[in-house]
């Protein structure tokens, strides 16, 4: 397995938002976790890349510990996070937050080559290279934070809500690039609200609760669930 | 009345370059470690305080002491940062009191060291460049403003050409988003902490021989500096360096022409306009604060 997570609870200010949450992610394919608005869904990526700290329990990735590492030593290890509410640097320029994505990378001609890669990707974010983060609409600041995480050249991606407040037709377009990257063989750990694009796009699904993993199993398996019907796919 | 009209232009562009200085470095230090250095001043006062020691007690050349000035408070800075403010991260309430409890701290001991009299500093030079008919700058303030050029220069450069600066332009607008590019936030922190306090230091020292040296002399220009990024849009640097030319002017201009008394009510009023009209500052993004 690329990533464990064993028996992982993270608490803040004394309320567990985590409670023992065990996950394994394989080297390949796109694993989802799905959830209601405060399931701990943001809060099981924050603690695999190190923003949040574990109370207990521990989080391997490709054999090591990673749990107690800083952020960016956990990014230097190639784990990618495309953050909830993208979070891009509005005051960067287009060019700028994707080199950033390549801050630990010293292979300048692979960069080079990798950025070219991110704008084939995204044209419109070709078009806008020079322009500020912050004049990019929803959408295209999503494509930026994926194409920022990118260039990392992540051996892991972990994407949190990408599909959160933009128009339906944009959702499909980031359903396609999502489906696009987990075909160039990088392992995706999807957090969605939207459980319908979710089971959908991914192999495999954990479901959240309260903090707690209540339900799991290959995502075609779960998408025909009578729970999960019900209480996510609203039907 | 030409002549004294270029003349306080002159005054107030020296004024503005020294409270550049000191702005930019807070405004730095805010946006990496989302702290408000109220010790600021007193990085300001240690600068001074360094051509104190080094060129009127030891006679050694003034622009040692100016070097000794920058190295010193930015080791100083960087080691404020190491023990102090980097564990109240992510607690603003925590590095306030850090930082007034630093600020107590070195103005107590530049008084223990040097007592709390005003230090008379012989200045480095009397020359007096002509600049036209009737408006002339001393060499020193001269040195001030072309050395606060050439400094935010520097720093400009240094943010848009390296690595490093690149990150900590983006570790300033948002820390987790940098910290999940790789970009150490410890690293950073020390970054902005040795920049910051150095050019406060570098401040501090090229003015000594300028103005009254004495351990309680952060305030006058942390009031100013306050004022200034906030004016500007805390975070921003381009409106640190533009609110302190502005600040600088009205204040110099309504000092030569009302009196001073009036010109630091007219700093404040300008601050609140400006919180009025536009509350994040003229070039602020961000309503983080």
């Amino acid at each position: 397995m690329l990533l464990e997570l064993r028996e992982a609870s993270v608490a803040y200010n004394m309320v567990r938002a985590l409670h023992r949450v065990s996950m394994t992610v394989p080297p390949g394919g796109i694993v989802t976790i799905i959830g209601a608005n405060g399931a701990g869904k943001t809060t099981a990526l924050r603690a695999i890349s190190g923003l949040a700290r574990l109370a207990e329990g521990e989080i391997v990735f490709a054999g090591d510990r990673i749990d107690g590492l800083a952020p960016d030593r956990i990014a230097a290890r190639g784990v990618g996070h495309v953050p909830e509410g993208r979070r891009v640097f509005a005051d960067l320029t287009v060019e700028e937050n994707l080199r950033t994505g390549a801050f630990l990378r010293r292979d300048v001609d692979q960069v080079r080559r990798d950025l070219e890669d991110v704008y084939g990707r995204f044209p419109r974010l070709a078009e806008r290279r020079r322009q500020y983060a912050r004049t990019l609409s929803g959408g295209e600041q999503q494509m930026l934070a994926i194409g920022r995480a990118l260039m990392l050249r992540p051996r892991l991606l972990l994407l949190d809500e990408p599909s959160m407040g933009l128009a339906p037709v944009v959702v499909e377009e980031i359903a396609r690039i999502v489906r696009e990257i987990s075909g160039t063989g990088v392992p995706i750990v999807l957090v969605e609200q939207n459980a319908e694009m979710a089971l959908e796009l991914a192999d495999y699904a954990y479901v959240l609760e309260t903090g707690s993993v209540t339900l799991q199993g290959n995502a075609e398996e779960l998408h025909g669930n009578e729970h999960i019907r019900r209480a996510y796919l609203g039907g | 009345m030409t002549e004294l009209l270029l003349q306080t232009v002159v005054n107030a562009t020296y004024a503005a370059s020294y409270l550049a200085l000191v702005a930019v470095g807070l405004v730095l230090i805010f946006g990496v470690m989302g702290i408000i250095n109220f010790a600021h001043g007193e990085f300001y006062m240690l600068g001074a305080y360094c051509v104190v020691a080094v060129y009127a007690d030891l006679a050694l050349p003034f622009l040692l002491s100016v070097a000794v000035g920058l190295v010193f408070v930015s080791l100083v800075g960087m080691a404020a940062e190491r023990a102090l403010f980097r564990p109240m991260r992510e607690n603003p309430l925590g590095g306030l009191v850090v930082s007034i409890g630093l600020l107590l701290i070195l103005q107590s001991l530049a008084t223990l060291g040097f007592g709390v009299r005003m230090e008379h500093i012989p200045p480095p030079s009397q020359t007096v460049v002509q600049l036209a008919e009737g408006v002339g700058i001393p060499l020193q303030r001269l040195v001030v403003i072309l050395a606060a050029v050439a400094l935010l220069g520097a720093l400009w450069l240094f943010l848009r050409r390296t690595r490093w600066g690149w990150a900590l332009r983006a570790s300033a607008q948002d820390p987790e988003a940098a910290a999940l590019q790789g970009i150490s936030m410890a690293v950073a922190s020390r970054i902005a902490f040795a920049i910051g306090a150095a050019l406060a230091g570098v401040a501090g020292a090229l003015t000594a021989p300028l103005v009254r040296t004495y351990p309680y002399m952060g305030h006058s220009v942390i009031v100013a500096a306050f004022i200034v990024i906030i004016v500007g849009g805390i975070g921003s640097l381009e409106g640190a360096v533009l609110a302190a030319i502005a600040y600088a002017f009205a204040h110099t201009f309504v000092t030569t022409f009302v009196d001073g008394v009036i010109a630091d009510i007219v700093g404040l009023l300008l601050m609140l306009a400006v919180l009025i009209v536009k509350p994040t500052g003229l070039f602020g993004s961000r309503d983080r604060a």
